[in-house]
C-alpha cells in the first residue's frame, strides 16, 4: 500500500502540470518519516473564504461605535475578512486571514490587518488523540467566542456579551505572535481538548486609550503573552465546559512625569458552560479580570479585579429563524461594585464602573450565506462603552437603550 | 400465467356446458385472478416497505484504497468537525458532506455523530475563520457523494445503504 502510494506520488511529480504545487510541496514538506507523501493535488486543497458584515446602530443616549445617538444612527460598524488555506502536506495546514474592521473611531481603523497567519502541523493523529502545533500569529482560544469574534455567522447575536468580549482592549486578547500547541484526547467519559500558546502580545492604541495613557507621549511596548484553555465535551454532544486563562504583559516607556516607566499586566480567567439541544442552547460564562499597573509611582500603581458574567438562552424556531435573550453584567472592580469609591475619588461617574445589559435578539438566515439580524439592548451603566477620544465619561448617561440591525454575507 | 390458465379452462368448459355456466365460471376465474393479483401486489408492497427500512441505515463510506476499516465515534466526530485531518494511519482525509438541510445529513449527524447539524456548521465556521482548519467538501446529493468518494483518494462520507456500490468502501463505526 505504501509502495503504491509512493509510486503514485512520484508519478504525479513527473507528470505534474503544476510546477508551483510541486515546489510548494517540497518546500513545506516536513521530514516526518521516509514514507511521507504529499496530497495528490496540493492545489485542490486550496480554500478561500470570506465574510462581510454591516451594522446600523441606533442609541437614545451615549454613542456606541460612531455617532449612534444622532440622526439616523451609526453605520460605523463594518467587518470584512478574507482567508485562504492550503494543505501542502497531509498533516500540515497553512492558513491566513486579513481583516478590515471599523467599530466607530477613525476611518483609518479599517485598514486591513493580518488577523492570523499560521503553519499548523498535526504531529499525532489517531483514534485516541490529535496533537498539533501552530506557529505564527494564532487566534487566542479564550472563552467560547474569542477566536472568531469578528465573524457574525459564529456569533449568537450582533454584539457578543460585552462584559467579556468588550471592545476596549480587544487587541490584547485577540491573537498572539508565537507558538501554540493543541491536544485532543478522547476518553470513555468524553473528549478533552487542551490548547496553550506563548508569544508576543498584540497591543494597539485601544489599550493606551482604555488606560487613559493616550494623553501622554509615552507608549506601551508589547511584552510576552501566554494563553491556555481546557475544554470538555461529553459523549452525548450536549454538554460543553471550558476554562480559559491568559496573561498579557506590556512595558510602558514614558517620557513625562507623572507617567514614567512601568509595566502593565492583564490576567483574565473565564469559565464557560454550554448545553446544546436540537432547538435550544443555554450558555453561561463567568470571568475574573485582573489588571495590574506596577513600577510607575504609588499614585498610579494599582491592581484591580473585574468580574463579568452572562446567561444566554438561544432558541431555534426552524431552519431559518433564531432568537436569543441574555442578561450580561460587568463590574470593573470587585471591591467597588457600585463605583461609589471611584466617583468619590473624583475619577469619574460611578456608572462608568459597571454595566447591566438585557438583550433580546433575532437572527434570520434565509440562505446559508446570508444573515439578517436585529437586537435590542437595555443597558444600565457604561462599564464597557468605548469612549471616543474627545469624550469625557461624565457626559455619558447611566441608562441607555440600543437598537442594532446587521446584514452579513459569507462565502 | 394464472389468467392464461383460467381462460384455457373456461374455453374447454365452453364446449361442454351451457352459456349460463360459462358466464359464472368466467366470473369466478376473473375474481380468483384479481384476488391473486391483489395478494401479489400486497406482498410486493410489504417486501418493498421492508427493504426501505433497511436502506434507511446510513453508513460511513470511504474511497476503496483507504486502509482504515473502522473508526470510533469520537474520531469520526473529530474528522467530520474538521479538527483531525488524517486517517488514523496517517493518510490525508477528504471529508464530503450533504447540504445542512438534507434530511440524510441531519440523520447522519444526529444518529451517528451525536451532534446537531447547527453545531457542526458552527464548528466548521470556527475552524475556517480561526485558522484551525478547513471546510468540508459539499456535494449536492447522494449520487454525487458516491461518485466523489469513489474518485477522491482518502475520501470519507456517508450514504444510505441503497446507494452503495462496489466503488466505495464501507467503514464500520463502533
Amino acid at each position: 500500500m505504501k509502495m503504491s502510494k509512493l509510486f503514485q506520488w512520484n508519478e504525479h511529480f513527473s507528470v505534474t502540470r503544476r510546477p508551483t504545487a510541486a515546489v510548494l510541496t517540497s518546500l513545506l514538506a516536513l521530514p516526518v518519516y521516509s514514507s511521507a507523501w504529499a496530497n495528490d493535488n496540493v492545489l485542490d486543497t486550496l480554500q478561500v473564504h470570506g465574510f462581510l458584515s454591516q451594522a446600523l446602530i441606533i442609541t437614545n443616549d451615549n454613542d456606541f461605535f460612531g455617532r449612534s445617538s444622532e440622526n439616523a444612527g451609526s453605520l460605523e460598524y463594518t467587518e470584512i475578512g478574507v482567508n485562504a488555506s492550503i494543505r501542502p502536506h497531509r498533516n500540515v495546514l497553512v492558513a491566513a486571514q486579513v481583516l478590515s474592521r471599523r467599530a466607530g473611531g477613525e476611518t483609518s481603523d479599517a485598514a486591513p490587518t493580518l488577523d492570523y497567519g499560521v503553519v499548523d502541523y498535526q504531529m499525532v493523529s489517531n483514534q485516541q488523540r490529535t496533537l498539533g502545533l501552530q506557529l505564527g500569529r494564532f487566534k487566542n482560544p479564550f472563552g467560547l467566542y474569542n477566536q472568531t469574534r469578528d465573524v457574525a455567522f459564529t456569533r449568537p447575536s450582533i454584539l457578543l456579551p460585552q462584559s467579556i468580549y468588550f471592545d476596549r482592549t480587544r487587541s490584547l486578547g485577540i491573537a498572539g505572535d508565537g507558538a501554540s500547541i493543541y491536544h485532543e484526547e478522547r476518553t470513555p467519559s468524553g473528549v478533552f481538548r487542551f490548547q496553550a500558546g506563548v508569544g508576543k502580545t498584540r497591543i494597539e492604541g485601544d489599550v493606551d486609550q482604555a488606560l487613559g495613557f493616550n494623553r501622554f507621549p509615552g507608549s506601551l511596548q508589547a511584552g510576552s503573552s501566554a494563553i491556555g484553555q481546557i475544554r470538555y465535551e461529553d459523549n452525548s454532544g450536549h454538554f460543553l465546559m471550558a476554562l480559559s486563562t491568559a496573561s498579557a504583559n506590556a512595558d510602558y516607556e514614558g517620557a513625562q512625569a507623572p507617567l514614567t516607566n512601568g509595566s502593565f499586566q492583564f490576567q483574565p480567567w473565564v469559565f464557560s458552560l454550554q448545553y446544546n439541544d436540537e432547538l435550544w442552547s443555554l450558555t453561561s460564562e463567568y470571568a475574573l479580570r485582573t489588571i495590574e499597573l506596577d513600577g510607575f509611582n504609588p499614585a498610579i500603581d494599582n491592581k484591580k479585579t473585574g468580574e463579568s458574567w452572562y446567561v444566554q438562552y438561544t432558541r431555534r424556531m426552524d431552519n431559518d429563524w433564531q432568537w436569543l435573550i441574555r442578561f450580561d453584567r460587568l463590574v470593573n472592580d470587585r471591591s467597588d461594585r457600585s463605583g461609589t469609591q471611584y466617583a468619590q475619588s473624583g475619577l469619574g461617574p460611578a456608572h462608568s464602573q459597571f454595566a447591566d445589559d438585557v438583550t433580546f435578539g433575532v437572527q434570520w438566515t434565509p440562505r446559508p450565506n446570508l444573515m439578517l439580524a436585529g437586537e435590542y439592548h437595555h443597558v444600565d451603566g457604561t462599564g464597557w462603552l468605548p469612549l471616543p477620544k474627545d469624550t469625557d465619561a461624565s457626559e455619558t448617561s447611566r441608562h441607555w437603550n440600543m437598537l442594532l440591525f446587521q446584514l452579513s454575507l459569507r462565502f | 400465467m394464472l389468467h392464461g390458465l383460467g381462460v384455457q379452462q373456461a374455453m374447454e368448459k365452453t364446449r361442454a356446458m351451457p352459456s349460463l355456466y360459462l358466464i359464472r365460471t368466467v366470473c369466478q376465474q376473473i375474481t380468483r385472478g384479481l384476488t391473486g393479483l391483489a395478494l401479489a401486489l400486497l406482498l410486493a408492497g410489504q417486501t418493498h416497505a421492508q427493504s426501505v427500512d433497511q436502506d434507511a441505515t446510513i453508513l460511513l463510506v470511504a474511497h476503496p484504497a483507504v486502509a482504515t476499516q473502522w473508526l470510533n465515534r469520537d474520531t469520526t466526530r473529530a474528522i467530520f468537525a474538521m479538527r483531525q485531518r488524517t486517517w488514523p494511519d496517517g493518510d490525508a482525509v477528504q471529508v464530503f458532506v450533504l447540504p445542512n438541510r438534507d434530511p440524510v445529513h441531519a440523520r447522519f449527524t444526529k444518529e451517528q455523530l451525536a451532534v446537531y447539524p447547527h453545531q457542526l456548521q458552527l464548528a466548521w465556521d470556527r475552524m475556517v475563520f480561526s485558522g484551525m482548519g478547513q471546510a468540508p467538501n459539499r456535494v449536492a446529493d447522494q449520487f454525487e457523494m458516491r461518485e466523489k468518494i469513489a474518485n477522491t483518494p482518502g475520501a470519507l462520507g456517508y450514504l444510505e445503504r441503497e446507494y452503495l456500490d462496489e466503488n466505495v468502501q464501507v467503514i464500520s463505526m463502533e
